[in-house]
């Protein structure tokens, strides 16, 4: 009965209603802008909140995270520019429908299924959260590594052009994640000596760069183009395509969850993984998977927002955050005197329940916002290119510097979307360097965190795998996803497909 | 069609579609440089992984960046090696297809905008900016690109600078002064 | 096109006329922190500035600059006018940059404006670790040796400085350093038991040490703390480590040098306020942190004192890249 009246306090108070919906509204414009970020918007708020009360603080950046994360692919449909990390995998297939005029329907599924992944990962927070958290503890170092590596095999579904053009780009995202001083011995690499190397180069000005600088200078050449006209009579699915989709987006909503929780891991990774299992377990899609395949949009968009009630999973039960927004929101819990941590569940049962009522909330706010302001987003792509694509580089670059308020990021931005540019012309794909960068870290710290604790020994390394369930079906999964991308069984089932026909 | 290529064959030039462009059967101008230039740029970054910890140990900060440029040396290898077997495509030339005379100009346009940034400061190199490339791609009269411009750089300012309070380089135009006079103004007016 | 112009000058002649130190602050003030959103320091700052804003009447915009261990918003800030209107909120860590070779900058170009807090160090153990104290944890080291995973932070962090200082007390000890980057994710691992052991600062093993999550050893300081009396300090099992204790990670905040002294102390004491606000005491006890709030010269001369004995300590455990002696930091009591 507590519980329900905790669920239930946000009800009580319009004006925490208010600020979820505020919150969430705002998110949705801070994810389709590229550059503007949750992680930023939620540590800015602590400043902005300080002398509020808990409720409402956290009512309103628990509407800025999930309006945010759904927000990204507003501009991944529209524009082929995920406005976050989240919806990179969004674009693949969102901004083909967008060119045909399918806008409207692209943005009614996504927000349908934002919805419903929203609404998995609230529901495995507020029944499993104790079990989640325990499992996602289980994980060592080797397997991070080894969920690391499964995600750089993704390579081979990102990349659409040539195979071997996508190993390249992927290598080449994973030493750019390695540039400056190495987090853990702090030895410098790929600095070549230069100051302006220390630092890294930021993920999100790779992102920005790549996506939205080379776009822009792509879309330069037809500039004069007539802007393609957007039907928005079909925004709502119908129910037959949600349950089309049900069975598909139960499976990528559990890949979300589960990578939510895991500390390191957020909901860039999830889409990214739920993308390729979509791509594995669709067997005919309607509309091949590159090309505005509804599945595509489904899978990823259902998988980052059930991410983000599995990112709440670890930092409500133990003190542990999820990702970087949840870490900022255990900051925040700090400031306004509560102390997150495994005995918060025990000492404030109520601000847990009260945290399940807030996301419900926004993920009804959610949906409501995002099946009704389609209208006017619509009509950022029928502006004339003339003023969008100068509108787009300078957000870029604000975007970039915004970061981590560096000017180099800015540099490495515009690098990026030249080179991005000439890698786009000669059918290099972008998707696996943006993998690469987003897995470098979480592969060479884990892969040597592993190997450390084995003293090096790469006999009990592999004896560490074998012995741990865990480690082993992961260690299965990754020979199996390999092995069916290498042309030799390709050609081994065309020889199988040969005989079954004749 | 050769089996390796999964691509978009419609969209070849990479503007159509969220996958990269190129052919599958065809070498674009310029294409065979570049893919020699990323094998070279490859073998150096090799090189230069190899001089972060040599082959120290297997958890040496070198260990992986070694093995994904060695990837990376033989994966662009091989694509310069296809790519110089495949027939030139007589149909494009590298200044009509590759690099138009608009690209070079806008990409000329935002190093000089790299360069301005922290000596003009963050707010009159976006409105230089915007106002050129404005003007260059719509051709429209002044009015209308100082319009334009000035109405979306004061929106941008607003949300990034005064919302999010991200410190633009601040350069020529005494912005901190600006905004705190306004808060003072503001704060003055309500008690 | 005029108006702009007369408006941008109206804005210069009043940046002009109040530039004196008298009506300091004119402007924002730019608060750049040196780690990530979210971390103990950011949470230290975000929680201390609005309350120093309100005793300073200005406004103090704060910023995450990360990258290169803080040291590019050291260098960023060092490379700022020292007028006041740039602030490094940091922790301690920039004073071993330049033995650790990851700078040629650190806090002696700034003036301290407060030191805020220090925190304390503690050993915490996996639950299921074989031994249930120090005393345990070393007999434990000297049977299997190479077998204890022990959680660090890189070279200069707070579990480096104290496994060295084990090594100089207790003689080598035979353990497998795991790195991690930050004590937040090495605690993770710990209670998932991919580390046995981790050198932490209190505040951010309180939580799981309550809810029995993970189980305390040892506090690394000359008496046990008043958030948990059961824990003995480290002297209680070797005299020797007195030596070297307390010590502990702080943080605070600075000016470049050069800064006005008005202008220092207008900071000084609006920090100094802000320190003392009861929601901030509340928040820095709860999180097992000591407040220090010292300025000036006592704050100077902490700094030197905290410089000498970490540098040295590190040194003669083999951990640096060069020598204090190269940067004039001279061995503690001489």
């Amino acid at each position: 009965m507590d519980t329900l009246l905790a669920i239930l306090t946000i009800f009580a108070q319009p004006e925490l209603l208010l600020l979820v919906g505020a919150g969430t509204f705002a998110g949705i414009y801070i994810g389709a802008i590229p550059g503007l970020s949750v992680t930023m918007a939620v540590s800015i708020l602590i400043s902005f909140t300080f002398s509020w009360d808990v409720y409402p603080a956290i009512s309103l950046m628990v509407g800025i995270y999930m309006g945010g994360v759904y927000g990204g692919s507003r501009t991944a449909i529209l524009l082929n520019i995920p406005g976050a990390p989240s919806a990179i995998a969004t674009a693949m297939d969102g901004y083909p429908m967008a060119q045909r005029g399918e806008a409207g329907q692209a943005i009614g599924v996504t927000t349908v299924m934002s919805f419903f992944g929203g609404l998995v990962g609230i529901l495995v927070l507020a029944l499993a959260a104790p079990f989640v958290a325990d499992f996602a503890l289980t994980f060592q170092p080797r397997d991070y590594m080894l969920l690391a590596v499964l995600g750089i095999l993704l390579v081979g579904s990102l990349s659409t052009g040539s195979l071997v053009k996508g190993i390249f780009a992927g290598a080449f995202g994973i030493a750019v994640g390695a540039v400056g001083r190495d987090p853990l011995t702090f030895a410098e690499r790929f600095t070549f000596d230069l100051q302006l190397m220390e630092g890294g180069i930021s993920f999100i000005a790779v992102m920005i760069g790549m996506f939205g600088v080379s776009e822009a200078l792509l879309q330069l050449q037809n500039v004069n183009l007539k802007s393609v006209r957007q039907k928005i009579d079909r925004i709502v699915p119908s129910f037959g395509t949600i349950r089309k989709y049900l069975p598909l987006s139960l499976q990528t909503s559990s890949i979300g969850v589960i990578i939510g929780a895991l500390p390191g891991t957020g909901g860039d990774i999830a889409a990214l993984m739920a993308y390729d299992h979509a791509k594995r377990v669709t067997k005919n899609p309607k509309v091949p998977f590159g090309k505005g395949a509804m599945e595509g949009l489904v899978a990823p968009e259902t998988a980052n927002n059930a991410a983000v009630g599995g990112a709440f999973i670890p930092m409500m039960t133990l003190g542990i955050p999820g990702d970087a927004v949840t870490a900022i929101m255990i900051g925040a819990l700090f400031i306004h005197g509560l102390n997150p941590g495994p005995m918060l569940m025990i000492d404030r049962p109520d601000m847990f329940w009260f945290i399940v009522g807030a996301l419900l909330t926004a993920n009804v706010f959610m949906l409501i916002f995002g099946l009704t302001g389609i209208k006017i987003f619509t009509k950022i792509v029928e502006m004339p290119r003339s003023v969008i694509i100068p509108l787009i580089l300078l957000l870029s670059i604000v975007g970039a510097y915004a970061v981590n308020n560096r000017v180099s990021d800015v540099y490495w931005m515009l690098g990026f979307g030249v080179f991005g540019y000439f890698m786009r012309h000669y059918g290099y794909p972008l998707g696996p360097v943006i993998l690469g960068v987003i897995l470098s870290r979480l592969l060479d710290d884990n892969w040597r965190r592993a190997i450390i604790s084995e003293r090096e020994d790469l006999g009990r390394f592999f004896e560490g795998i074998v012995t741990s369930p865990l480690s082993l079906v992961l260690f299965v999964a990754v020979i199996l996803i390999f092995v069916s991308q290498t042309p030799l069984w390709t050609a081994l089932k065309i020889r199988l497909f040969r005989k079954a026909t004749s | 069609m050769d089996p390796e290529f999964r691509g978009d064959s419609d969209h070849h030039d990479g503007t159509s579609d969220a996958t990269p462009g190129g052919y599958a059967e065809g070498r674009r101008p310029g294409e065979l440089g570049f893919a020699l230039i990323l094998t070279v740029a490859s073998l150096y970054l090799l090189y230069s992984a190899y001089g972060i910890s040599g082959f120290t140990a297997l958890s040496g900060p070198g260990a992986v960046p070694m093995a994904t440029t060695f990837v990376m040396v033989m994966a662009a290898g091989i694509v310069a090696l296809r790519t110089w077997r495949l027939p030139r495509i007589t149909t494009e030339t590298l200044s009509r297809d590759i690099l138009p005379r608009v690209v070079i100009l806008f990409i000329g346009f935002l190093i000089v905008f790299g360069l301005l940034l922290k000596p003009l400061g963050f707010v009159t190199t976006a409105a230089l900016f915007l106002t050129l490339a404005i003007k260059v791609l719509a051709r429209r009269g002044w009015g209308y690109t100082l319009a334009v411009a000035f109405g979306s750089l004061i929106v941008i300012w607003i949300v990034f600078r005064v919302v999010f309070t991200v410190l633009l380089p601040a350069g020529i135009l005494p912005e901190a002064e600006f905004i705190q006079f306004f808060r003072t103004f503001l704060s003055g007016g309500a008690s | 096109m005029s108006r702009k112009l007369i408006g941008a000058l109206v804005a210069l002649g009043l940046g002009a006329s109040v530039a004196t130190a008298q009506d300091y602050p004119t402007k924002e003030i730019q608060g750049i922190i040196q780690w990530g959103a979210g971390g103990s320091t950011d949470t230290v700052m975000r929680s201390v500035t609005p309350h120093a804003e309100d005793a300073l009447g200005g406004t103090i915009v704060m910023q995450n600059m990360t990258g290169a261990v803080g040291a590019i918003a050291l260098n960023h800030v060092a490379s700022a006018p020292a007028d006041g209107y740039t602030l490094l909120m940091g922790a301690e860590n920039p004073m071993l940059y330049k033995i650790m070779g990851l700078g040629d900058k650190d806090y002696s170009e700034f003036v301290p404006i407060n030191i805020l807090a220090r925190g304390t160090p503690i050993l915490v153990a996996n639950n299921e670790a074989p031994f249930d104290d120090y005393a345990g944890m070393m007999a434990y080291i000297a049977e299997n040796p190479g077998e204890l995973r022990i959680g660090s932070t890189g070279p200069g962090g707070v579990p480096s400085v104290i496994t060295a200082m084990m090594n100089t007390v207790e003689g080598d000890l035979d353990v497998i350093a795991v790195p991690y980057d930050g004590d937040g994710p090495a605690l993770t691992a710990l209670q998932g038991g991919a580390i046995d052991v981790m050198p932490a600062v209190l505040g951010a093993a309180i939580e799981g040490i309550r809810a029995g999550t993970m189980k305390p050893l040892v506090l690394f300081d000359t008496q046990a703390s008043d958030k948990l009396p059961d824990v003995p300090a480290v002297t209680s099992f070797n005299e020797d480590y007195a030596t070297y204790l307390p010590w502990g990670p702080f943080f605070g905040v600075f000016v470049p040098k050069g800064t006005p002294d008005d202008v220092v102390a207008k900071l000084s004491d609006a920090y100094a306020k802000g320190a003392e606000h009861p929601d901030f005491v509340n928040l820095m006890d709860n999180r097992g942190f000591t407040m220090m709030g010292i300025s000036g010269d006592e704050a100077e001369a902490f700094l030197t004192k905290w410089q000498q004995g970490t540098a040295w300590l590190l040194h003669d455990a083999g951990l640096t890249k060069a020598s204090p002696e190269e940067f004039g930091i001279a061995r503690p009591g001489e």
